[in-house]
């Protein structure tokens, strides 16, 4: 099979939606040495680490009228197509003529906040011709279909996986001593920092830090990213005299993320606005208590309780009150999470893929 | 009657079922089976299926439910009857199959061994079905072909949920309860809701006539397996001319066999007898057939007394006619005011029908029958109602405005701002949709019209839902194939729209609000698959005589020839009269004197079953 794929960013990217299509194109990419993916993308810097035999990623387009005509020039040149993989709702405009000119079928990737609301109609209009749509969890799903009218037949989970190299281990001394955290308890959280993500719940444990170090004086609250929303969030910290208990890190490289998380002992990310919130499957793979909202994806990536902890996020006094039980009882709960790993996550793509050639007939 | 539940945690995300849950599904439907329950789930605990049981056929312990095979690799859990189970039974038994039980149940495990989902084409039933096929890994999910038994699933894309009721799925804090606006819309326009939807977004009903595979990845898209349409165009295409003078015979030969069909039981069969042709000749037919002891039952209601309304007098000249034990029971404002609490408990998606039906099993029950058989089905299948005359007219006069664009339309304007207040509302449509079948069809059934639904849902829950419901592209499938001429086509939407997802559903939550199984010797696709040649071939109108001219002891003229009535409960009079059921005169166009007892009943009906609209 040949896959043509837009998308925002994926080798080279940053952020979840970068990290899913990361894995999805590796996944279809490992199918077959017969399958050959050419992938063009939006943003996103060069990539270092080594990309599968049979999938080459073209230098990114911003440009959108550019990038138009690369996609049209790479499906005139390069095919015949049997696939275009569209990585992003807004894309399907562009996925749809595509689709059309060349009668080749396309699949969608829905995440998040992104796929809650309803489009613009053209988008609301293209998704529909789509084969297959799949989401990134239940909640985004569910948001989809109620303003799309998508045959929900059409609409699968695919949720994220887990890289092998997050496993349980010890405190790494270098970062615990880099950021002074010695004989210190560590709440967590890992974002991008982005001005646009205010909804993942940073403000409310600054908000609660004070109350939290009455009981636990040693605690500290570290926040990793780099991103736009960071100053406010130290003006937010200094605010509430939590100047010193609140640690930026700043952006971590990829390669010393597991010891990020083996660092800390609780992953705290109160949001209300994950598509699913692939941290917290990470988190938890290196051993961490975890604590997550119960208003989005966060339920899936935390099994709804079962591999997690959930909370009404609007509720200080619940954060609080979660967050003290998991400082003092040290029983993660794990014993579930494994099912997040590669060899179902790459199972499902290859079902998917049955499913979409069996859809592609069907589609109205 | 019975109550199926099932949850299949599909995905590998998804955890393994919560007993409790499945317990709380299957135990909401308590009242379709109150003779017993089970359960069965699989050893990974990704799959339980639940079961309440009636018992009609073999009541002793074997026809417990879900029910395995001998080894082990299929469970069903089945609602329905099979009627000729017998005869699939000694096909199965020549294989070599064995069985345990004198159940349908065990025949359809065996006849899904042998034949996979080819199976459905052998059965004569009514059945909504789940089957755990412990070899393939995949569950199948079926409907009989009219849809007479209901099934319902709600899918979050890890876990699929199944059960005979919406409110035995609501019952799980894991379904969404999200609106949504197709169902509600399509409840004010038609006064029931069209399948697949339901006034949940997550809850869907599986199409009647259809079947569905569910594997790791999920539901399939369901397959159509049969449809009324494709039996006419079948039967246009395929039959030579039949000589009119075995027609009669024919005729009264497939319409007995389904009356013994239907009279397959292991406990009393009664029948519900109005005034009206199609329950007079299911009872005429019966005693033809030699049933003996038939109880019959006959509502009355004081505000019908000496007008034709009134069902008692002539039931009783029928049941007299065929010596039935007869009863009629009068039913006072009273009464239903009584069971107006439980009614709405047990109305499982909002119609504005039901009550005669609920009253008149109600009684059946009190009086000891567990089953009984209903007319419903003879208007579709004979021509009884005026929309088989009305709307081939409409449509022929208003033709040309359906290829003018914009014609019909700007023709609604002007009359809505031209006729009086008091003309229906309706009227003002007749030259926008009248042009079409599917149009013509919702000028005649509908209870508001589209313009309308702004004033009583709000702009978004109306255009939403009006897009989401794709009313004239579903009623359109309604007519695909195309049954070629006009009887076939109205006979294809009567069947497929108001009886299906009105007059079917009501007879089915109604029964089992009172735990009492109602068959429909009328609704039976082995039937209609007999008589749509003869229709086709017959030289004479085609109509009530065809049914009527069956009976070897006739009904008397007076009851042959009588205006379509049929099971009338006095809402209008009771609404009118209450104080509490006077609500909808918050809404100033129900408030109106020239507003129909049934769209005053409909919002009853929707405050009382869909919270806020």
């Amino acid at each position: 099979m040949k896959i043509l794929a837009l998308v925002t960013d994926a080798f080279g990217g940053y952020g979840g939606i970068a990290q899913y299509n990361r894995d999805l194109l590796t996944a279809l990419a490992g199918m077959g040495q017969q399958n050959r993916l050419i992938v063009l993308s939006r943003t996103g810097g060069s990539y270092s680490g080594d990309l599968p035999n049979n999938l080459v990623q073209e230098a990114s387009i911003h440009n959108e009228i550019i990038y138009s005509f690369k996609s049209l020039w790479t499906l005139l040149t390069k095919g015949p197509f049997d696939m275009i993989y569209c990585g992003h709702i807004f894309m399907t405009p562009l996925a749809v003529v595509l689709s059309l000119l060349f009668r080749i079928p396309f699949w969608v990737c829905i995440y998040g906040i992104d796929a809650w609301q309803k489009p613009s109609r053209l988008v609301e209009w293209s998704i529909r011709i789509a084969s297959l749509v799949v989401s990134i969890s239940r909640h985004t799903r569910r948001k989809f279909l109620s303003w799309s009218d998508v045959d929900p037949h059409r609409v699968r989970v695919l949720p994220c996986t887990v890289d092998k190299k997050f496993t349980p281990g010890p405190k790494p001394a270098d970062l615990i001593k880099k950021y002074g955290l010695e004989g210190k308890k560590v709440l967590l959280i890992i974002s991008r920092l982005s001005s646009d993500e205010k909804y993942k719940g940073h403000d409310k444990i600054i908000e609660i830090m004070p109350a939290l170090i009455k009981k636990y004086p040693d605690l500290v609250y570290v926040i990793t990213g780099e991103g736009g929303d960071r100053e406010r969030l130290q003006k937010l910290a200094e605010k509430y005299g939590m100047s010193e208990k609140v640690i930026f890190t700043g952006k971590i490289a990829d390669e010393i993320l597991p010891d990020i998380y083996r660092m800390a002992d609780v992953f705290v990310m109160p949001s209300t606005g994950e598509g699913f919130g692939v941290v917290f499957l990470e988190a938890v793979a290196c051993g961490l208590q975890v604590i997550g909202g119960n208003q989005d994806g966060s339920t899936d990536a935390l099994l709804d309780g079962e591999g997690g902890w959930i909370v009404d996020p609007e509720s200080l006094d619940e954060i609080k009150k979660v967050i003290i039980e998991t400082l003092d009882h040290s029983k993660v709960r794990t014993a579930k999470a494994n099912r997040f790993y590669k060899q179902n996550f790459n199972d499902l793509v290859s079902q998917l893929c049955d499913k979409f050639r069996e859809c592609s007939h069907e589609t109205p | 009657m019975c109550g199926v539940a099932a949850i299949y945690a599909y995905h590998y995300a998804a955890l393994e079922v919560d007993r409790e849950e499945l317990r709380g599904i299957r135990d909401r439907m308590v009242r379709r089976g109150p003779d017993g329950c089970g359960e069965w789930f699989s050893t990974d605990q990704k799959i339980g299926l639940g079961h309440r049981r009636l018992s009609i056929l073999d009541l002793s312990e074997k026809g417990a439910q879900p029910m395995s095979s001998a080894d082990g690799t299929v469970v069903i859990s089945f609602n329905g009857e099979i009627y000729n189970y017998q005869e699939i039974r000694k096909q199965l038994e020549s294989e070599g199959y064995v069985f345990r039980s004198g159940t349908d149940t065990e025949v359809l495990i065996y006849l899904y061994q042998s034949k996979g989902e080819a199976m459905l084409r052998a059965l004569r039933g009514m059945f909504a079905l789940v089957i755990w096929d412990e070899r393939q890994k995949k569950m199948f999910v079926a409907r009989d072909p009219y849809g007479i038994k209901p099934l319902y699933y709600a899918d979050d894309g890890w876990t699929v949920r199944i059960a005979s009721s919406v409110k035995a799925l609501l019952s799980s804090p894991k379904v969404s309860r999200l609106k949504e606006p197709a169902g509600i819309v399509s409840f004010f326009l038609l006064g029931s809701v069209l399948e697949p939807f339901t006034t949940y977004q997550e809850i869907r009903a599986l199409p009647a006539g259809s079947f569905m595979w569910i594997d790791s990845i999920g539901p399939s898209i369901p397959v159509q397996y049969f449809s009324i349409s494709s039996v006419f165009k079948e039967a246009q295409e395929k039959s030579g001319k039949i000589n009119p003078r075995e027609i009669p015979d024919r005729m009264r030969e497939a319409l007995l066999e389904s009356v013994r069909y239907h009279f397959v039981s292991d406990v009393p069969v009664g029948i519900f007898l109005s005034s009206g042709v199609d329950s007079s000749c299911l009872l005429g037919l019966a005693r033809q057939e030699g049933i003996k002891d038939i109880q019959t039952i006959t509502l009355a209601f004081n505000e019908f007394k000496n007008t034709l309304d009134d069902e008692s007098v002539l039931a009783e000249k029928v049941a007299g006619l065929y010596g039935s034990k007869h009863s009629t029971v009068w039913i006072s404002r009273d009464q239903f005011k009584k069971e107006m609490s439980l009614f709405f408990d047990t109305m499982d998606q909002p119609s504005i029908d039901g009550m005669n039906t609920y009253l008149v099993s109600k009684i059946a029950r009190e009086k000891g029958l567990k089953v009984a058989l209903s007319g419903l089905g003879g208007d579709e299948l004979f021509g009884g109602y005026p929309s088989f005359r009305d709307i081939p007219r409409w449509v022929s006069f208003m033709r040309p405005f359906h290829f003018l664009p914009g014609a019909g339309a700007a023709a609604r304007y002007a009359l809505q701002l031209a006729a009086p207040k008091s003309i229906s509302p309706k009227f003002a449509g007749i030259a926008e949709y009248g042009g079409s079948y599917a149009g013509a069809y919702l000028l005649k059934r509908g209870l508001f019209m589209p313009w309308e639904l702004e004033k009583i849902l709000g702009k978004e829950t109306a255009r939403e839902g009006w897009k989401r419901l794709g009313l004239f592209k579903r009623l359109g499938r309604a007519l695909t194939p195309d049954p070629r001429n006009d009887f076939f086509k109205v006979a294809s939407l009567e069947s497929s729209v108001y009886m299906r997802n009105q007059l079917l559903r009501d007879a089915d939550w109604a029964g089992m609000a009172h735990s009492l199984e109602i068959r429909v010797p009328f609704v039976d696709a082995a039937l209609l698959k007999k008589i749509a040649p003869l229709m086709i071939s017959s030289a004479q109108k085609l109509s009530k005589r065809l049914l009527t001219e069956s009976l070897s002891n006739p009904l008397p003229d007076n009851i042959s020839a009588r205006k379509k009535s049929g099971f009338q409960v006095p809402v209008g009079e009771w609404l009118s009269a209450d104080q509490e059921l006077r609500r909808c005169e918050d809404n100033a166009r129900l408030a109106q004197s020239s507003a129909h007892w049934s769209r005053r009943w409909a919002y009853e009906v929707s405050e009382q079953l869909t919270e806020k609209i």
